[in-house]
C-alpha cells in the first residue's frame, strides 16, 4: 500500500515537471476550473440541502497532451426519518482523471477514466452551472452505468468536417472497478453526431453494450438545436431492456433589445417535460420502478461574475404516487490559472 | 485464441487510431478542413464569436477576464469535449483572447 502510494508520488511529481517543462515553450498555464453551488430542495415533501464544490484541474503537457481531473464533493443534509433531526453525509468521487492526446484534427485518444459518452447529458450538461435542472433527466442511468464514468480508452474526434456539416464520433471501452472513488462498469459503446451549423442543430446516436452480470445493449439519439439565438432545445432518447423514455427540453433568453430587455436579458425560462416506461423489472438499475411522466418549469437568473440563481417546480405522474418537486439553487463557476506558475515564452 | 470483447473492441480502437494517424500523416487535410487562410485576419475574432455560439454557445456562456495562456488550455479541454476542430479551436481563442 505504502509502495503504491509513493509510485503516485513520483509518477504526479514527474507530470509535474514533464509539464512544467513542456508547456514553458507554449506559454500554457494549468488552470483550476469548475464550479462550487448551493441546492435547495424540497422532494415529495422531504427538504434536503446540498453544498457542492466541483474542482476540474486542466494540465498541458506540450502541445498534444492535456490531463483533466474532475473531482465531485458533496454534502447532503436531510432528515434521518420523518420529524428527525438532519443529519450530514457527504459524497466525494473522481468524475474523471484522463490523459487526452489530440493526434490531429480527426483523431483524440483518451485514456485514464473518463466521462461515459453516452448522448450529450453526462459529458456536456452534467456541470451544477450548465444544467437547466439541477435534477438529472429519468433516463439518466440508461447507458451510463454503474457511475457515469468509465475506465480504460477512448477515441473521439470529428472524422468529417464540411461547411454545411460535420460527423463527430465516440468510441470506448471500459473494465469494471469496484474501487470506491474510480468505480466503473464493464463495457463498450460508441456515439456518433451530425452538426449542421448553418441550422445550429446537432442530432446523434447512442450504443452501449454492458459486459458484467448480464449483457445488455442501450441504445440512444439525441438532438441539440438552437433555432435562433435566444432558444435553445435539447432532448434525448434512450432505450434498456428494463425500460426506455425520453426528456425534451426548451430554454428562452430575453434579448436585451426587447422592451424592459435591460431587466429581462439575465432572465431565462426553461421547461423540461419526461416520460419513462418500464419494460421489465430491474434490480439497482437506479430507474423508476413504474411508468412516470414529469414535466419541470424553471428560471435562471444570471448574475455578473458567472454566478447563477436558479429556481424550478416539478410534478411527477406515477402509478406508485404523484409527487411535487421544488429546488433553489445558486451556482458559481470559477477559472484561474494555477497559483505560481512560472511564466513561458513563445 | 479467443479475444474476449473488451480486448477486440481495444484492438479496434487502436487499428482505427492508426488507421486516421497514417492518414494524417501521409497527406495535407485536403478540403476536411477551411485553409488557416480562408477568413481575413481582422474578421477572425468576429468568426470566432460565431463559431464559439454555434459549438459552445449551445450549453454555456463565454469565461470572463481570460488570459490568452489560460484560454488556450481551456480550448484545448473543450475541442476534446466538444469536438471542435482544429480550424474552430485556432478561430475559438482569437475570440476569447485576441
Amino acid at each position: 500500500m505504502k509502495r503504491s502510494w509513493y509510485l503516485h508520488f513520483w509518477a504526479g511529481l514527474l507530470l509535474v515537471v514533464l509539464g512544467a517543462g513542456q508547456s514553458k515553450g507554449q506559454d500554457l498555464v494549468p488552470v483550476i476550473t469548475g464550479s462550487a453551488g448551493f441546492i435547495y430542495s424540497k422532494d415529495a415533501g422531504q427538504t434536503a440541502l446540498q453544498p457542492i464544490i466541483n474542482p476540474i484541474l486542466l494540465f498541458p503537457l506540450g502541445s498534444k497532451f492535456l490531463v483533466e481531473a474532475d473531482a465531485f464533493l458533496q454534502g447532503y443534509v436531510a432528515r434521518s426519518s420523518p420529524g428527525g433531526s438532519y443529519e450530514w453525509q457527504s459524497f466525494n468521487s473522481i468524475e474523471y482523471l484522463q490523459l487526452d492526446y489530440v493526434v490531429n484534427s480527426h483523431i483524440t485518444i483518451v485514456a485514464g477514466r473518463f466521462l461515459t459518452p453516452f448522448n450529450i447529458y453526462n459529458e456536456r450538461l452534467g456541470p451544477i452551472w450548465i444544467h437547466n435542472f439541477q435534477d438529472d433527466p429519468i433516463i439518466y442511468p440508461i447507458g451510463t452505468r454503474t457511475t457515469g464514468s468509465s475506465d480504460g480508452g477512448m477515441v473521439r474526434g470529428v472524422a468529417v468536417s464540411r461547411p454545411d456539416w460535420l460527423l463527430n464520433y465516440t468510441a470506448f471501452f471500459s473494465a469494471l472497478s469496484n474501487s470506491s472513488h474510480f468505480g466503473a462498469g464493464r463495457a463498450f459503446g460508441a456515439r456518433v453526431g451530425v452538426f449542421l451549423p448553418k441550422a445550429n442543430l446537432e442530432i446523434g446516436t447512442s450504443y452501449q453494450r454492458f459486459l458484467q452480470d448480464q449483457h445488455t445493449n442501450s441504445y440512444g439519439a439525441y438532438l441539440a438545436w438552437k433555432p435562433v439565438t435566444l432558444v435553445d432545445v435539447k432532448g434525448e432518447y434512450a432505450h434498456s431492456p428494463q425500460g426506455q423514455g425520453y426528456w425534451i427540453e426548451g430554454a428562452y433568453r430575453f434579448s436585451e433589445l426587447a422592451p424592459l430587455g435591460r431587466i429581462l436579458k439575465n432572465i431565462q425560462p426553461v421547461i423540461r417535460g419526461q416520460q419513462f416506461f418500464r419494460l421489465a423489472p430491474g434490480v439497482n438499475d437506479e430507474l423508476p420502478q413504474a411508468d412516470t411522466q414529469r414535466v419541470d418549469f424553471g428560471l435562471n437568473y444570471y448574475f455578473p461574475h458567472e454566478i447563477r440563481l436558479n429556481g424550478s417546480y416539478a410534478r411527477q405522474f406515477s402509478s406508485t404516487g404523484n409527487s411535487n418537486n421544488w429546488t433553489l439553487d445558486l451556482t458559481y463557476r470559477f477559472l484561474f490559472p494555477m497559483p505560481f506558475w512560472p511564466k513561458g515564452g513563445q | 485464441m479467443k479475444l474476449s470483447s473488451s480486448r477486440f473492441v481495444l484492438l479496434a480502437l487502436l487499428l482505427l487510431s492508426s488507421f486516421f494517424t497514417l492518414k494524417s500523416n501521409a497527406r495535407p487535410q485536403q478540403g476536411n478542413v477551411v485553409p488557416r487562410n480562408a477568413v481575413p485576419k481582422a474578421d477572425e475574432a468576429k468568426e470566432g464569436e460565431e463559431r464559439f455560439q454555434t459549438n459552445c454557445g449551445r450549453c454555456h456562456h463565454p469565461p470572463e477576464d481570460l488570459s490568452p495562456r489560460e484560454a488556450r488550455v481551456v480550448v484545448r479541454q473543450m475541442r476534446v469535449r466538444a469536438m471542435l476542430s482544429a480550424e474552430d479551436e485556432r478561430l475559438i481563442l482569437k475570440f476569447l483572447a485576441p
